[in-house]
This record gives structure tokens, sequence and C-alpha cells, in this order.
């Protein structure tokens, strides 16, 4: 029988409205993690992204992203949490849909690796590499807002790919 | 709590119109369908519906690139959202597209955010990468999944796997 390899660690949904979300006391015996986001914001913002509470200027990113009417790419050097999306406010009723992948983020020879892609049709789709500028290994992830709350009702899942 | 193969379809000999995914369990919390597809016609991208709802409850927007150029797009609501990226009869043989399709919180009674990404090959310069997001406005829990073309059919040995998420 095959083994299960896509483990639920933990799953948060807001009951009030939150500017971050913290997975802590990560499991270290998995090869990747995924976190999958479907939230609305309180206000237009940026989701972020930050490991082991570092808030030093270790975070590096290249995207590209459609709008609808054109598509760019940009690159964020030296930042204090990682750039994960823009998104809309909650008057657009529009969850939106967050996918994260941590490569071997146990690993103490390596900067993580993160690949983010942002869905949500108000705003625009994204995707997104990071690097986390830190051999260390990743046993806490927030995930934050640039300025206002992710709204009640938003659900914040981490899985762990068995390795 | 796990990622569980629901079903897999493989198309026959003939092709196929469309491939359905009906009774989904609703004791997940996201859908993956994983796709291997190609078009009998000139079609690039096949569509997709949710519980057979036809109306126009479908948001879609979409990053695209081609080998040379990137593009982006978004449409007023349809009844026949874009889904993922498939090669056409023109193209290299036995080359299929290959994509995943993201549904989260499907079993909620809310409306539904979708993620797609796909890309195509044709042994070319030319072939097709596809970021698409979609709104779908419908509140009711995913209990089926029509995947279709507006054009052709999906090739012989076309696959589409569904995933639930727990």
């Amino acid at each position: 029988m095959a083994t299960p390899t896509y483990d639920l660690l933990e799953s948060v949904t807001l009951a009030t409205a939150a500017s971050s979300v913290t997975f802590s006391s990560i499991d270290q015996s998995y090869g990747d993690l995924i976190i999958i986001v479907n939230a609305l914001g309180s206000t237009t913002l940026e989701a972020r992204i930050r490991l082991n509470s570092d808030s030093g200027s270790n975070y590096n990113s290249v995207r590209m992203s459609g709008n609808g009417s054109s598509a760019t790419s940009a690159s964020l050097a030296s930042q204090t949490s990682g750039y994960l999306s823009v998104i809309a406010d909650a008057t657009t009723g529009e969850a939106i849909l967050l996918k994260l992948e941590l490569q071997d983020y146990a690993a103490t020879d390596k900067h993580t690796s993160i690949l983010a892609r942002a869905n949500q049709s108000a705003t625009g789709t994204e995707a997104t590499a990071l690097r986390w500028a830190s051999t260390a290994a990743v046993t806490a992830i927030e995930i934050l807002t640039s300025t206002g709350n992710w709204a009640i009702g938003g659900t914040f899942n981490l899985y762990g790919v068995a390795k | 709590m796990t990622m569980t193969l629901i079903e897999t379809i493989t198309v026959g000999s003939g092709g196929a119109a469309s491939i359905e995914f009906t009774g989904i369990p609703q004791d997940g919390k996201d859908l993956q369908v994983l796709v291997s597809a190609r078009n009998t016609s000139t079609s690039t991208i096949f569509r997709f519906t949710l519980n057979n709802d036809t109306a126009s409850n479908y948001t879609p927007l979409f990053l695209r690139g081609n080998g040379s150029t990137a593009s982006s797009s978004v449409f007023a609501p349809l009844n026949n959202p874009f889904a993922l990226e498939q090669t056409i009869d023109s193209y290299t043989a036995n080359t299929f597209a290959n994509g995943n399709l993201y549904v989260s919180n499907y079993a909620s009674s809310v409306s539904k955010s979708i993620s797609g990404d796909s890309v195509s090959e044709n042994n070319a310069t030319a072939a097709f990468q596809l970021l698409n997001t979609t709104q779908y406005s419908g509140t009711s829990p995913i209990t089926s999944m029509q995947l279709f073309q507006t054009s052709g059919l999906f090739a012989e040995h076309s696959t589409a796997s569904l995933y639930s998420i727990s």
C-alpha cells in the first residue's frame, strides 16, 4: 500500500482579523513544505513571508505578473520580509489563493528557496521565486501583511511533503 | 490527512469531447487536477466548469508566454472559462501539454478561487506557458468538475487525475 506523502501539519482559520499568521515548531522530518492561503485582506495590501522571525534584510525575490492588460517582471533585493503578492481589499469579495512551496526547508547547507503562486482575478496572477539568505533550517513561518489585516474566515494550511 | 487520488480518467480510442469527475467527496480541503492533454484540432486551451454550472459565473485572468513574448488578459464573466494548455493536432506527434488546476476550500459555501499552471511542448521554438486564475462566484460546494473542448476532442491517451487534499 502506498505511503501518504502529503500531510497536514497545521490549519488555521481566522476567528478574528489578524495582521499575521505564524506556523511555529515546524516538524523537521519532511522534504518540502506547502502552504495554501485562501483569504481576504481588510484593505489593499501586500502579502509577505518571514522565516524564523528573521527581520534582517535577507529576502530577495523575482516575479512575473499579469494584471489583465500587461505582463511585467520585477525584482526586490535585501527586503526585511519576502514579497508574495498584492491583494485587493475585501470589497471585491474575492479571496486570494496563494500557493507556497518551500524546498528542502530543513537543510542547513543552503539558502531556502520559495516558489509562490498568487491568484486573484481582481488584481492579477503572479509567480514569484524567493530566496532567504540564511542557511538555518526553517522552524517557523509567518504569513504577514504589509498593512491592514487578513480578514475573518481566512484559511492558512501548512502541509509537509515526505521525502 | 493526505493527498488522495480520487479518480484517473484516460481518454480512449476515438477521443472524447469532455472529461467529467462526479460525486466528489466532501471531506477534503482542496482539489487538484493534474492533466496531460492534446487536442485533435486547433484549440490550444481546454475549458472547465464546476457543478455543471454553465452560467456566466467565472471571471478568468491569465498570464501567458509563447517563447518570445508574454501577455496578460482579463475577461468579463464567462460560462466556459479557460482551464489549461493542450497541444494540438499539428504539433509534434506524441507531445502532450501538462498542467494542474487547483481549487481551494471546494467544500465551502462561499465563492471559489482557482489557480492553473500549464505548459505545452512542440519540440520547436514556440510553446506556451499559462498561469491563470479564475474567480467562480458560485457558492455551492463543488461536487463535480467538467473539462471540455470548444472544438475538436481530447486526443487518445490524454489523462486527468483528480486529487483531494485534506
